[in-house]
């Protein structure tokens, strides 16, 4: 019998992989697909709740709730694709029993299944938001959408370089874990960066995921007071420099990442 | 046919590099043929195994697999706890690139293992026996040219083993086995040839009472 090309091998176990991570991360818990969804509502209902406390109706020449969505969703997109993928070579130490898996293939897949549902929570949050009266209706829906991919692939980057270091360097994963939380602020999620005055704000903008998250803003309506530094090269450089850098990881590291 | 060529094996322990398993492994072992892996414990007999199912990487020397070889059976782990027997069954059916006839394998394995409705429960519910009988019944649904079994056929209840072991000789005669195994009686029935594996170094017998007897003697000695 012949032996199957390696390409071939490589689409057969993402596959698998994909569907087998879906099953999980919808069906693995009790109504864990209800969590997906609710996640970001919460956040958003919160936050709503803040700025509607502190008056704030508009931001940027946006609406207050639209600024809030699209911050969170974007930024929920690096997230979820990254911790995720983080875990993968973790969690699926089981399946290296096959050497058609390698460990890469495990982060790829989940953070391309991240990244569609994720797309799909999106979706259906907007739709939710449109029903609802919200002038939801992005003016270059393309620009939105290259802003969003973005997003999942700085978390695809992250993913790639963390999940090799979960498993070779563990105490540098809880570190990295902390360093989350203040991302979410830093990133522009809840306050509007341009407003902050210049030796400052240049520093927050060395933070790729910021240029992300007002691109999807800007993308959304022209008139957006976005940061002046804004520079989508920027996103994707970050992006694929920290992508390649990740595959180089797992190409050097392969046989320690699969063999314990 | 399989080639190895001067294999090293040593694994890294908390304390930088352990000892060599393996040292200089080099063999040919011919296609169609059934070979028995003999050694006394940490002699690093499922190490080689896994080598040769590529599912772990020697540290030094290559392996060239010119056939369809199995992966490591009886192998511990290789099922995911949280899904189904039927889910994983069905991911092991696709990572070997058998998506069309997914339903007609999927029915052999349920056949095979006997397990009843626990198929389409989580694994981590099942007992030992079951595992072991799950194991089983998706390591026979391929057709491989080579059979990597470690400990196979001693698993399960004495009708189930009865079971196993008739499909094992069935199996043994249609495609090559790499066995490791303590009982002798399977080997000498199954295997013809066989490999001893003494102090990092593996030597090869056409006669697998070589083999044993060279590995007894080391025993006494």
């Amino acid at each position: 019998m012949v032996n199957r090309p390696s390409a071939h091998v490589a689409l057969s176990v993402w596959k698998a992989l994909i569907l087998r991570e879906a099953l999980f991360r919808l069906f693995g818990s009790r109504a864990a697909w209800l969590w997906l969804l609710l996640e970001p509502v919460v956040h958003i209902v919160f936050l709503m709740f803040i700025f509607t406390v502190v008056r704030m109706r508009v931001v940027g020449g946006i609406d207050t709730p639209v600024w809030l969505m699209l911050g969170l969703l974007a930024f929920f997109m690096f997230r979820r694709a990254g911790t995720q993928s983080m875990q993968a070579v973790v969690a699926n130490q089981a399946l290296f029993a096959y050497r058609q898996v390698k460990p890469v293939d495990t982060v790829l897949s989940r953070a391309a299944l991240e990244g569609f549902l994720m797309l799909l929570v999106v979706i259906v949050l907007f739709a939710g938001a449109w029903l609802s009266g919200l002038a939801i209706i992005p003016t270059d829906p393309l620009a939105v959408l290259q802003a969003f991919f973005g997003m999942w692939l700085v978390g695809l980057g992250f993913g790639l370089m963390a999940s090799v270091t979960t498993v070779l360097l563990p105490e540098v994963s809880r570190t990295i874990v902390l360093v989350m939380t203040p991302l979410y602020f830093l990133s522009g999620v809840i306050f509007p960066i341009a407003r902050v005055p210049l030796p400052y704000r240049e520093w927050l903008m060395l933070n790729p995921l910021a240029h992300g998250l007002e691109a999807a803003r800007l993308g959304f309506a022209p008139y957006y007071q976005a940061v002046p530094e804004l520079s989508m090269p920027y996103l994707y450089g970050f992006a694929l420099v920290s992508v390649f850098f990740g595959l180089a990881l797992h190409v050097r590291f392969a046989v320690r990442l699969a063999s314990r | 046919m399989i080639i190895i060529e001067d294999v090293h094996k040593r694994y890294l322990t908390e304390h930088g590099p352990g000892k060599w398993v393996l040292q200089g492994v080099s063999l040919t072992i011919p296609p169609r043929t059934n070979v028995a892996l003999v050694g006394p414990n940490g002699a690093g007999k499922s190490t080689m195994l896994r080598i040769i199912g590529g599912v772990d990487q020697p540290t030094r020397g290559r392996v060239e697999r010119q056939c369809r070889v199995s992966w490591p059976l009886g192998f511990g782990g290789g099922l995911q706890g949280s899904l189904s027997g039927r889910q994983n069954a069905k991911f092991i059916c696709r990572i070997h690139g058998h998506v069309e006839d997914i339903p007609e394998r999927i029915d052999a394995i349920r056949g095979f293992a006997e397990i009843g409705d626990a198929f389409d429960e989580p694994v981590k519910t099942y007992s030992t026996g079951m595992q072991a009988r799950l194991k089983f019944a998706i390591s026979l649904a391929f057709d491989f040219d080579v059979y990597l079994a470690d400990e196979l056929t001693s698993v399960g209840d004495a009708a189930f083993k009865r079971k196993a072991q008739k499909a094992f000789r069935d199996l043994v005669d249609r495609a090559g086995v790499i066995l490791v195994s303590h009982q002798e009686g399977i080997i000498q029935e199954v295997c013809s040839a066989g490999i001893w594996l003494h102090k990092g170094s593996a030597y090869w017998f056409d006669d697998v009472k070589d083999a044993l007897s060279h590995y007894r003697k080391s025993l006494t000695i």
